[in-house]
């Protein structure tokens, strides 16, 4: 197999790749049903990692973490389990939508954490206060302390 | 026909002995949430650890620096280096496996038969070949690299897949040898994903057995999964269905007792249930009881 064959897979897996992560179509000559099969599980296999990241953001949506997390994810490549429930806390927040255990969890990361939302994020070297939605959170030496949750809806 | 001799060889060579890589018996998938579970099991002899979860420095993760004291082998299994990419194994990726190695003292390595990444994006997930000559070729080369700095065995892994490509010029058997015999690598043969393809494909599984090189195999992975729209998944969050132990059993009936370790990684049970089916698999495969 000559260069033309290393480069005509490359580029082939590069295509592959970008349809499956960004929602592109079924690439030509691929039956849909096992494709768009693959492209559900691996939206599911990312909603889990991120939530291993992101615990009180997933438990704070319960039942609608997967499919508000997986509608969200389905055409933005990841980049990896922190930084992806990192923006999709912040997506949620500027949508009003941020449920109070994620708005106290992104208090946190935000206090320990300076993350521009493209490069990789970086422990916060001086004390800081980290806001989302309400809560408030202080973040020193690495550790974090919540000054005020979240405010909670009322009991119905 | 380069590639026929190597097949010549094989079966010519079938008194040759089974690979040595110091692992035995029945052993499991080393994961963080079940450490405390892992410590517990009397028998164990080895275990596997996700290569790229191994820090360069520092400690190591608690409880597995206990293991690997008490003798127990530690294996690094990867899944991020991309073999079957077409753009070279990225260097810094097998330093961090050399690493591992050295830190772990581990008699092999594993990976995977499959890509990650392509085109500057993360796929998240391990993503089939098309089985291709061009294809094979990558990944014989990718592999030769990463040989070139481990100082120990690799094993490559087949991996389940949802879909194929649409041109595939070689079938599974056919590709795998060809990559194996090109490298001298060992077999990682899961048989969960045997499972899951053969099921998915509608193919026998049985008859990919006997046309797969088992003499090459290091060990074997086991692992659950479920039925979910109309295509089996293999998920490891899952209880072991009997079809995979089935196939144990049909394995172990071509190649005497190749050391087994079972993979879990989510939705982890009662400890009990981890125990029964630690124990169902050394029955099946004829290895001492590890619980």
């Amino acid at each position: 197999m000559s260069g033309s064959g290393a480069d005509d897979l490359a580029a082939r897996q590069a295509a592959l790749v970008a349809a499956l992560v960004t929602g592109g179509p079924v690439p030509p000559g691929f039956r849909s049903a096992p494709w768009e099969a693959a492209r559900a599980a691996l939206l599911r296999k990312r909603a889990g990692e991120v939530a291993r990241h992101w615990p009180l953001l997933a438990a704070g949506l319960g039942a609608l973490w997967v499919p508000s997390f997986t509608d969200w994810a389905a055409r933005r490549p990841t980049q990896g389990g922190l930084r992806d429930g990192w923006d999709f806390a912040r997506h949620l927040r500027d949508r009003a939508q941020l449920p109070t255990l994620g708005a106290d969890e992104l208090a946190a990361r935000e206090a320990t954490g300076r993350y521009d939302g493209h490069t990789t994020p970086r422990p916060r070297r001086f004390p800081a206060l980290g806001r989302a939605a309400g809560a408030v959170a202080v973040g020193f030496a690495g550790r974090v302390r919540l000054l005020r949750a979240a405010p909670r809806p009322p009991a119905p | 026909m380069w590639w026929w001799r190597g097949r010549v060889r094989r079966v010519t060579g079938a008194a040759q002995p089974t690979v040595r890589t110091g692992l035995a018996g029945v052993g499991i998938g080393w994961r963080p949430e079940i450490a405390g579970f892992v410590a517990e099991l009397p028998g164990l002899r080895f275990v596997e650890v996700i290569a790229e979860s191994i820090p360069p420095t520092g400690p190591l993760p608690p409880g597995l620096d206990t293991l690997r004291d008490d003798g127990v082998v530690v294996v690094p299994h990867g899944v991020r280096l991309s073999l079957g990419g077409a753009e070279p194994v990225e260097a810094d990726r097998v330093a961090r496996l050399v690493r591992a190695v050295e830190r772990t003292g581990a008699p092999l390595v594993s990976e995977h038969v499959a890509f990650v990444r392509a085109g500057g994006l993360e796929a998240g997930h391990l993503l089939p070949l098309p089985r291709t000559r061009a294809a094979v070729a990558a990944t014989v080369a990718n592999v030769r690299r990463t040989q070139a700095d481990l100082p120990v065995p690799i094993a490559l892994e087949p991996i389940a897949a949802l879909f194929d490509w649409p041109d595939d010029e070689l079938d599974e058997a056919a590709f795998l040898t060809e990559i194996l015999d090109q490298t001298g690598a060992l077999l990682l043969l899961d048989l969960a994903n045997v499972y899951a393809n053969a099921r998915n494909r509608g193919t026998d599984p049985v008859a990919l057995l006997d046309r797969l090189p088992l003499d090459r195999i290091a060990y074997v992975h086991v692992a659950g999964g479920a039925e979910d729209g109309g295509f089996y998944h293999d998920t490891h969050t899952d209880p072991l269905p009997s079809a995979v132990l089935d196939l144990v059993g049909e394995l172990c009936a071509r190649r005497s007792r190749p050391p087994l370790l079972l993979e879990r990684d989510g939705r982890y049970p009662p400890a009990a249930d981890l125990r029964t089916e630690l124990d169902a698999l050394a029955t099946a495969a004829g290895h001492p009881v590890i619980t």
